[in-house]
């Protein structure tokens, strides 16, 4: 029994590993980050959590996909300022709308939440500071298109 | 059965309820802002609550027909239904009376209507 159930821990660890991100840790990280350039503003994207590792839906911005949502990972996009809208669809649409202004970061987590067949990501406006110290272990995608 | 029809109906949260609203921007100097003193909790969607934290500061950005409009200076606030929209506290007075979504450009009554009344410090710019 005792094998049994260490066979299938070892199974369930080997599926969600891979699907978690993997990389340098953001807080390694983020005194090498390159500014925003001028008249551009950044949004950072994060999920902290691995709850419902198999659903990672795309994430878009204004209409255009801008990454995933990959558990304990983190990336950002330079935007210009003006109305953003981040959606994330698994069995139905959650959006986000926030302004960004010139030299502005943002910061959007992804939470996730239970739904009715599968989870859902729900993107949230989040302060900095609890950004900061949500992002600190996640792992950094350079290339979140990729 | 209870949390599935409990699940259910988060997956049919309505729609903030919102109409299109100008907001008539602050010209000239720069607003004045307030602190809040006290931390309140209101409604701003159908089952959900926001804290509107005891020292967060808001500046005053303009005015649309139903009061004064405090974007956060310190912090982010949204308001959440269907969907998250970021939000500006829209007072009478001291009173919340609703919210500002400047992506949608729209007046979001309070829910539980201007029930809520902040204990606030005035701050001329």
């Amino acid at each position: 029994m005792t094998l049994r159930r260490a066979l299938v821990a070892s199974l369930l660890l080997a599926l969600l590993l891979p699907a978690c991100a993997s990389g340098p840790k953001y807080s390694s990280l983020v005194a090498t980050q390159p500014g925003v350039a001028p008249g551009q503003g950044r949004i950072y994207f994060y999920r902290p959590s691995a709850l419902g590792t198999a659903v990672q839906p795309d994430i878009n911005l204004n209409g255009q996909k801008v990454g995933t949502a990959k558990p304990h990972g983190v990336y950002f996009v330079d935007r210009a300022p003006g109305d953003c809208v981040v959606t994330a669809a698994t069995e139905t649409e959650k959006k986000l709308t926030f302004t960004l202004e010139p030299g502005q970061t943002r910061y959007v987590r992804l939470k996730m939440q239970l739904g009715v067949l599968v989870g859902r990501v729900v993107p949230e406006l989040v302060d900095r500071n609890e950004a900061e110290e949500e992002m600190r272990d996640l792992s950094f995608i350079a290339d979140p298109l990729k | 059965m209870v949390l599935g029809l409990t699940l259910g109906l988060a997956a049919c949260a309505p729609e903030v309820v919102r109409r299109p609203e100008a907001l008539a921007p602050m010209t000239g100097s720069p607003g004045s802002s307030i602190e809040i003193l006290k931390e309140a909790k209101v409604e701003v969607g159908p089952g959900y609550r926001r804290t509107i934290w005891e020292g967060s500061v808001w500046t005053r950005v303009g005015r649309v027909s139903q009061g004064e409009v405090y974007r956060p200076v310190t912090h982010v606030f949204t308001v959440e239904g269907a969907h998250v929209h970021e939000a500006y506290l829209v007072l009478d007075g001291d009173r919340v009376v609703g919210f500002y979504l400047p992506v949608e450009r729209a007046f979001s009554p309070a829910p539980d209507g201007p029930s809520t009344k902040l204990s606030i410090r005035r701050r001329e710019p």
